[in-house]
């Protein structure tokens, strides 16, 4: 063990190559953008009293500047997250911080390549890297006190109580929005509600507020008008954690399949898995979602190996044997963990009897030839369930 | 159960076969090898698996498919997830036996140990594993079939280290042969390759690219040459740290050649769509700019054509001697210059002795 910690120790010293330099007061903080997760990490820079930069919503115009700068075998992922940090950075950031989980793929060596294409660019920051492998509260805490320099308890407590509570209630609407989408009579209008939550997640501020955030979407939710007797097939969402949770890089899936009448349920939500990753053992007490994911891929996966591959697997097994009608598989090019799970997946499609369609993007896919895939494997659903309630009622009489 | 094992000829093959067939011998289990890759091979390895899988994986697979075609009921298919506390293998090594397992349709047999030493699974629990597939579990047996295992694959690399080209110190060490060669020929250019054994020296996959620079009158650095220890150190000295299972194979080797090698240029062999290769030779590329070594990035799939391949190469090396002549007629205009200066000096001195 102790050869463990000192090799862990020199890792953290040469991964870590951070900038005392920048004074206190005039740190400006930026993080990359990857779904609505700047909500929460806005509330807890706020609570700590620093200032902060959030740089736009991805577009074409971001991934321009990524693929510019970056090289040619990466993944998507990095591309947009280097472009971030250089917009970040022009618009007068000098402090970048980012997460990290070595031993999964790729994602571990993110942050040296970026932190040497940017001091190539010329740009001065200081990058604020924290493991997310072991000791991952105790590392969160240091990085949030290196930037911050707060000493205050009470204001951490209160930056992650609110942190977690706007998580929670982006993941509430957005699981209601999943549901309401393809049930309403007047088209969009659980998307305007979505945005009005939203809005108003983003701009509470009080803790006790915040907490009643949950309750109070799914409360609201319910005034929307819905058909009931409407059959309504339900897909699982699965694959890489980046391209599932950014909206820009999976071109809107959730939106194209619930206004074709499609429920799509995500497994992976990044509130869920957060708490997983910094809860101490000894508070969380149910079985994680990894957990259970290993428990259902033991036919085809005996080990996990790295990124979401055993949630792939473990979910689509789960989802054929909960009554799910299919299962779309988004990765962006070249994903090393997810193109085992494509491997692997025709074999539990075959045997668990669901119906699979893997997706795979890069910045040169086309949105007309993507939508007219999943169009037809909604098609294909829709048949499946209309044939196997057809059966049902064949019997019952 | 039959105590036989096929090995397919890929993978870890290329750097562990002398360890893995002293154990098996050692435990009277019997190896039979497939045969060695041909572009048929590789076309029905990739019959099995998805289109953006990587070439090695799609030569596993051939070989794979090879053995099954030579009726063979056991496949040693290991999983190698860590070599070291956090120092990870790509995805698709870690993932190799279920992949196999859920691609091939035949019933077969898959020995699956896994190497794990992030969660404390050493390399004796690997052995055991394999030995317990065959049903043997005398600790004492598996102990000396790993020493045994160890001395072969130790013969097998001091005798690379000391300049021995790969295939025929892999026939010494399989023969209990030992040699070492003392005299090395001195040539014009040096070059050091930077590429995964089993892209490297596989013939096929790397289109015999070390015999092609020899015959062009090349010294080549590949990973044999350097011990790992030396390639760590000198990888640790550039800043950078080991992320990847296979690091010193690539980065490592260049770093060393690059601070203790006179090499005159880089040549990177990686495969289309390897997700490690393409940081780690990004990572060398910042170095090699900053001392000024050329380097060039061979990217190579199953439809790459030799004639392509060999112009590349060739310009490569014309480039460098081009250059390297440039630099020796400089030197031997400056050459009389200094002599006279330094006779200057010493004339200088004398007088002041006197």
């Amino acid at each position: 063990m102790s050869y463990n910690k000192s090799e862990e120790k020199l890792k953290r010293e040469i991964f870590s190559k951070r900038d005392n330099t920048i004074k206190n007061k005039d740190r400006i903080i930026a993080w990359p953008r990857m779904g609505r997760i700047d909500i929460p990490l806005k509330a807890i820079v706020e609570q700590l009293n620093s200032r902060y930069v959030i740089p736009p919503k991805n577009s074409n115009k971001t991934l321009e500047i990524g693929v510019k700068n970056s090289i040619e075998g990466i993944c998507l992922p990095y591309k947009l997250n280097l472009a971030n940090y250089i917009t970040a950075l022009d618009m007068g950031a000098n402090t970048l911080m980012m997460f990290q989980a070595p031993g999964s793929c790729r994602f571990g060596n993110y942050t040296t390549m970026a932190y040497k294409t940017l001091k190539k660019m010329g740009y001065r920051f200081d990058m604020v890297v924290f493991d997310m492998y072991k000791n991952k509260m105790k590392q969160t805490l240091e990085a949030l006190y290196h930037v911050t320099k707060c000493k205050n308890p009470i204001r951490y407590y209160r930056a992650f109580s609110l942190a977690f509570s706007k998580m929670f209630a982006i993941d509430e609407a957005e699981k209601q929005l999943f549901y309401y989408r393809p049930r309403e009579i007047k088209k969009g209008e659980s998307e305007k509600y979505y945005k009005k939550w939203l809005k108003i997640t983003e701009e509470t501020n009080d803790i006790k507020e915040a907490k009643k955030l949950k309750e109070k979407i799914k409360e609201d939710f319910k005034s929307i008008e819905i058909d009931k007797e409407k059959s309504v097939p339900v897909v699982y969402l699965l694959g890489e954690f980046f391209v599932l949770l950014d909206p820009f890089t999976n071109m809107e899936i959730e939106k194209t399949l619930g206004d074709s009448g499609v429920e799509v349920q995500r497994q992976i939500m990044f509130s869920g898995w957060l708490e997983h990753v910094l809860k101490p053992s000894f508070i969380y007490k149910q079985e994680s979602h990894r957990q259970r994911c290993e428990r259902f891929a033991k036919k085809y996966m005996k080990r996990p190996t790295g990124g979401e591959t055993i949630e792939t697997i473990g979910d689509t097994v789960y989802g054929a044997k909960n009554g799910i009608d299919g299962v779309i598989h988004i990765m962006p090019f070249s994903c090393m963990p997810e193109i085992v799970s494509q491997n692997i997946l025709p074999k539990v499609s075959r045997e668990e009897n669901i119906p699979v369609l893997s997706l795979v993007i890069d910045e040169q896919t086309g949105k007309a030839g993507y939508i007219t895939r999943v169009e037809a494997f909604v098609d294909l659903i829709k048949r499946r369930k209309r044939e196997s309630e057809k059966c049902q009622n064949q019997e019952t009489p | 159960m039959k105590k036989e094992t096929g090995i397919p000829r890929a993978l870890s093959y290329y750097n562990n076969y002398p360890f893995y067939k002293g154990f098996f011998d050692e435990l009277g289990i019997k190896v039979i090898l497939s045969d060695k890759t041909t572009t048929k091979l590789i076309n029905d390895g990739s019959k099995f698996v998805v289109s953006d899988t990587c070439l090695p994986i799609k030569v596993f697979m051939g070989h794979v498919n090879n053995l099954i075609e030579k009726g063979v009921e056991n496949i040693f298919v290991p999983s190698i997830q860590s070599i070291g506390y956090k120092i990870n293998n790509c995805s698709k090594i870690r993932a190799l036996p279920d992949i196999v397992r859920n691609t091939v349709k035949k019933k077969i047999r898959i020995i699956e140990p896994v190497l794990d030493k992030t969660e404390n699974i050493g390399i004796f629990d690997f052995c055991t594993q394999i030995a317990n597939s065959f049903e043997i579990y005398d600790k004492k047996q598996i102990k000396k079939a790993m020493e045994n295992g160890f001395s072969y694959y130790n013969n097998f690399l001091m005798m690379t280290q000391s300049g021995i080209p790969y295939i025929q110190a892999l026939n010494n060490s399989l023969d209990g042969i030992f040699e070492k060669k003392n005299i090395e020929l001195v040539r014009p250019i040096s070059l050091c390759i930077m590429g995964h054994g089993y892209n490297l020296f596989d013939e096929r996959i790397s289109l015999n690219l070390i015999k092609k620079l020899e015959k062009m009158n090349i010294k080549v650095y590949t990973s044999l040459d350097v011990p790992k220890d030396k390639a760590l150190f000198a990888l640790n000295k550039t800043g950078e740290i080991q992320y990847w299972a296979n690091e010193l194979e690539l980065t490592g080797v260049a770093a060393y050649c690059m601070q203790n090698k006179k090499i005159d240029g880089i040549i990177a062999l990686s495969t289309f769509g390897c997700g490690p290769d393409s940081l780690m030779v990004n990572e060398i590329n910042y170095h090699a700019k900053d001392k000024k070594i050329p380097m060039i990035h061979l990217t190579i799939d199953e439809h790459t054509g030799e004639a392509g391949f060999v112009t590349r190469i060739e310009a490569f090396v014309d480039m460098i001697t081009r250059s390297k002549k440039q630099n020796l007629i400089k030197k031997q205009e400056l050459k009389p210059l200094i002599k006279e200066k330094q006779t200057e000096i010493q004339a200088e001195r004398y007088k002041r002795d006197k």
